[in-house]
């Protein structure tokens, strides 16, 4: 047996150095803790806080209400209406599919409904509301909310939803909401869009898209792990969106409308001492509530390929040839270069023939000797060729884009067309070949190449009735104590304007006036039809037109007036596509329209 | 008697023990004093960690476990005989082994791993039995084996077996956790008994190169956690969600914390089983740097308090025992805190007297005995008579 002793001493020496070994690695591992609890607390302690931060507050937005809009009496065109809703909290309504079963009777889902909201309550937290149907009517509320005790984990919910009360009514006008999609957020940088966010597309709902939509609120709420709520930290509530007050006349709307019921077709009302929209038609219409309900496939079709295109605001996108109601621009330019003076007699014998080429008045026969007056009465085509002849075509296109043709008017509407005017750069750009006379000829009747929105005939006619000012088309009434400012003057001579007024008249009151039949019952007019070609006309060897039955290829009818004669309340055009002559088809509708206004408005003093 | 040592007087001690007076005198009252430190601390993070007022069962519950374990930390400490231990150190391997093969055979199905036995009423864990059992093992091999010229791998295989035995049967539970503890646990008994250090070297490279099929035998869960701590971020809310709610938390305490009970991470539920094997990060959100800083440097002393209990043991068998005994406390101290601060991949080992459970801490109560039973014991004290 070996001395206890001296194993004794060996062993403490070198146990001594093996503890200090163990207890260094420990120290070791220890000081490797102190310094991740250094790094994580003391160094990096502010970026975690954010992190806790983020982790335990979860930001609740507060939908804001969107401004209703109005008509300019107050009157109103959109409002926020309730749409109850039936919402389900899995968690504590136990067997979901037996609760919907004895909900059923209520509620009438279809399968496919049920099965998807089953489908839900898989993927979704089980305190979390799941909505089951929206748009409840009364009579489910009611029927529901009585026995609401039996259904546990069920509750009605109150929701906005955006409505159209006076259905069709001004629906181009008044536009229509949809989910935000990428256009959306390019067009309007400063709104902090989420997805799935409601804003206007098109329309008023879309010109006013930054004042209507409010401002969001929102709550800070404290939630756990898995995103339940604990508790409210901080509330900032919504700030609506305040109400838009419109030029629009509901009533007048209405009634434009009802005037153009069953057509296709377009009509603008102006104020033209201040450019303020009073109506905008364009016929046929559709339901914007529909575009809240959602569509069936079937219906959206129908929409979208219907050949009268109700989707789209004629006023602004529709481009016609202006026809006649263009030759009150060709004389103002004739007058202007001093081409013809009031004085200055045609004769128009039924036609006229340049180069080989006849051009036709519309009245077979022709209408003999007459003055400007006269021919805008009577709408000779042959003084106008004869006047545009001498005038040319780049004298016709000042004074035509002057008055507003081939250019938009900035009434802020998304989509707006800006027409053509023709001129001999423009044929030079566009198909590389000079311009030919002839084609100044047609364009004088407005006919060839130049087009015209409604919108743009209702600003132009609105300027020869205030004496040749262009106002911007508005939809926001001037404010009461400012004078409306024009975005440029004509600078027209008065005795130029008085002259082609007096046609204008004679057009309405005029014994061989082209509207004589169809002058307002309660006040003077002036105004001018048109008739614009849509395929070219066959015409027998005599020079008489042949019938073209197919409605497709009717021409297209227009009609521009203002009224009263003295101090003009009203500016209008209307545009009856393949409605045939302007005088019979469009000159009706505007005669409704000043009916309709000075009856209920009266005749100003003047 | 203020001799300088000699060993008559030692032997003589040895051989007889002292009265239970005595022997409550010897008892060493500071790392009694740093055990209750950290229990009570333990209850107050504990309160919080569950959520406060409603579920104070937990802290009742705990608290009921501790004064247990301390009953029990008192008892082994007051036994009598000072070689009772030594001399039923295999009997008790052995009937750990027993058990854990009895587990390996039948045990039931708890949280996914079969590591509890039933009997009665009582849910034993055998893998913590053996934790102890294994020490005590090993020091009685190498007390009754005393060389003076180092160990040298053949003395190695009967020591290896006895470690080997109860982690293979651990790994099959599966609980890769407990069975690299015994393993370092063995480890450190074996060093200090005084294994070669080019041995020891040798080993540790070993270990280094056997490190890849280590990998091909582990449980995709378990490579999926070590794959996790190198990139959390990866899989944020699947197995990399522990270690980043648990960075967060420990980060946004900052220097001071964030105050009792007002942690959000903990609060919220953003911290998983915070309760147990990551209530470090509770602590650490609450009572920031400082409250972190002050749990290391308790364990530490503790620690260091052990190990001078070891150098003072009046022989082999309490040196050695004491050393594996402080290893398998120290081992978790740092394998839990090294999980929960994103160092060591998540593997389920509480953090010593704090986490709520009771294996763990009955476990610990049990090895603190043993310890203070050395002191009490240790040859300082026998000179001091």
């Amino acid at each position: 047996m070996y001395s206890l002793e001296n194993e004794h001493e060996s062993f403490k020496v070198d146990t001594r150095r093996r503890l200090i070994v163990l207890g260094g690695l420990f120290a070791g591992g220890a000081m490797l803790i102190g310094g991740q609890l250094f790094h994580l607390q003391v160094m990096n302690g502010g970026e975690y806080r954010n992190l806790a931060e983020d982790n335990r507050i979860s930001l609740q937005p507060i939908p804001a209400l969107r401004g209703r809009i109005l008509d300019r009496h107050g009157r109103i065109l959109v409002e926020n209406s309730p749409d109850f809703q039936l919402a389900v909290i899995p968690e504590l309504t136990g067997d979901i599919k037996a609760l919907l079963k004895r909900m059923q009777p209520y509620l009438a889902l279809p399968p496919d409904k049920i099965e998807k909201v089953l489908r839900q309550v898989q993927r979704q937290r089980g305190f979390l509301p799941l909505m089951v149907q929206s748009r409840l009517t009364w009579a489910q509320v009611n029927q529901i909310e009585s026995r609401i005790h039996t259904f546990p984990g069920a509750s009605i919910q109150v929701q906005t939803t955006r409505s159209y009360p006076n259905g069709d009514t001004a629906a181009h006008l008044l536009g229509y909401l949809g989910e935000v999609n990428e256009k959306d957020i390019l067009q309007f940088p400063s709104i902090n869009f989420r997805s799935g966010d409601i804003v206007g597309k098109t329309g008023m709902e879309r010109m006013f898209e930054l004042e209507l939509r409010g401002k969001e609120g929102f709550r800070e709420m404290e939630v756990n792990a898995v995103g339940r709520h604990i508790r409210e930290l901080k509330r900032q509530p919504a700030r609506p969106g305040p109400d838009l007050r419109l030029t629009i006349d509901v009533e007048l709307q209405a009634e434009a409308e009802r005037a153009l019921m069953g057509l296709s077709g377009s009509t603008v009302c102006l104020d033209p001492n201040n450019g303020e929209v009073l109506a905008m038609v364009s016929q046929p219409s559709y339901d914007p509530n529909q575009f809240i309900r959602g569509f069936s496939s079937d219906e959206w079709k129908l929409l979208v390929t219907d050949p009268k295109r109700p989707l789209i605001n004629k006023a602004i996108q529709g481009q016609y040839p202006p026809g006649s109601t263009f030759k009150m621009t060709v004389a103002l330019a004739a007058l202007r270069e001093g081409k013809i003076s009031p004085y200055t007699r045609h004769y128009c014998s039924g036609s006229v023939t340049r180069d080989n080429h006849t051009f036709y008045c519309w009245k077979n026969g022709g209408h003999g000797q007459l003055d400007l007056v006269a021919a805008l009465e009577q709408s000779c085509d042959v003084f106008f060729y004869k006047v545009s002849e001498a005038l040319g075509i780049d004298a016709l296109a000042r004074q035509a884009k002057n008055l507003g043709f081939g250019e938009t008017t900035g009434i802020g509407l998304e989509g707006e067309r800006p027409g053509l005017m023709p001129s001999r750069a423009w044929k030079k750009a566009t198909y590389g070949h000079s311009w030919y006379p002839g084609e100044t000829l047609i364009t004088a009747i407005g006919q060839g190449a130049v087009l015209a929105t409604p919108l743009q005939l209702a600003s132009m006619i609105a300027a020869i009735a205030n004496g040749g000012r262009i106002y911007r088309p508005t939809f926001v009434p001037t404010p009461k104590d400012q004078s409306p400012t024009p975005i440029h003057t004509t600078s027209i001579q008065a005795s130029h304007l008085d002259l082609v007024r007096k046609g204008l008249i004679a057009v309405l009151h005029g014994k061989m006036g082209t509207a004589r039949q169809y002058k307002p019952e309660k006040v003077m007019a002036a105004g001018k039809t048109g008739t614009s070609q849509v395929v070219k006309h066959k015409r027998e060897k005599s020079g008489k037109l042949i019938k073209e039955e197919n409605s497709r290829f009717k021409d297209h009818a227009l009609f521009v007036a203002y009224a009263p004669v003295e101090n003009p309340r009203l500016a209008l055009s209307v545009v009856v596509e393949h409605g045939g002559h302007g005088a019979s088809a469009a000159a009706p509708v505007a005669k409704r329209i000043f009916d309709f206004y000075f009856d209920k408005y009266g005749i100003p003093e003047s | 008697m203020n001799m300088p040592t000699d060993d008559k007087n030692f032997r003589l001690l040895g051989g007889n023990s002292p009265g239970w007076r005595d022997r409550l005198s010897r008892f060493p009252t500071s790392l009694l004093i740093l055990l209750g430190m950290l229990i009570l601390g333990g209850f107050v993070v504990l309160y919080s960690a569950v959520g406060g007022g409603e579920n104070i069962d937990y802290v009742w519950r705990q608290a009921a476990r501790a004064a247990f374990g301390l009953t029990l930390l008192l008892t082994i400490s007051m036994a009598g005989s000072e070689k009772i231990y030594r001399r039923y150190a295999y009997l008790f391997y052995g009937l750990s082994l027993l058990l854990l093969i009895g587990v390996f055979l039948s045990g039931t199905i708890g949280m996914g791993a079969r590591r509890w036995l039933e009997i009665g009423v009582l849910n034993l864990q055998p893998s913590e039995l053996m934790k102890v059992a294994l020490v005590l093992a090993l020091a009685r091999y190498f007390h009754d084996r005393s060389v003076s010229s180092g160990i040298s791998i053949a003395d190695l295989f009967i020591p290896l077996l006895m470690i080997a035995l109860p982690t293979i049967l651990i790994v099959k539970q599966p609980d890769l956790g407990t069975s690299i503890l015994l393993s370092a646990v063995g480890m450190a008994v074996i060093v200090a008994a005084g294994l070669e250090w080019k041995i020891f070297i040798a080993v540790i490279t070993l270990l280094g190169a056997s490190m890849p099929m280590g990998w091909n035998m582990m449980h995709d869960y378990q490579r999926r956690r070590i794959l996790t701590l190198f990139s959390p971020e990866k899989d944020p809310l699947g197995a990399g969600y522990h270690i980043i709610q648990s960075k967060i938390a420990i980060g946004s305490g900052g220097i001071f914390g964030k105050g009792f009970m007002a942690g959000s991470q903990s609060q919220l539920n953003f911290l998983p089983e915070r309760h147990t094997d990551f209530i470090f990060s509770v602590l650490a959100e609450e009572w920031g740097f400082v409250g972190g800083l002050l749990l290391l440097i308790t364990y530490c002393m503790i620690i260091l308090r052990t190990l001078i209990i070891a150098s003072t043991a009046s022989d082999r068998f309490g040196l050695l025992s004491v050393v594996g005994l402080t290893a398998l406390f120290a081992f978790q101290v740092l394998v839990n805190m090294g999980m929960v601060i994103g160092l060591l991949p998540v593997v389920g080992i509480p953090l010593p007297m704090i986490s709520y459970g009771g294996s763990s801490m009955l476990t610990l109560m049990m090895a603190m005995g043993l310890i203070a039973h050395v002191s009490i014991h240790s040859k300082q004290h026998g000179r001091t008579i």
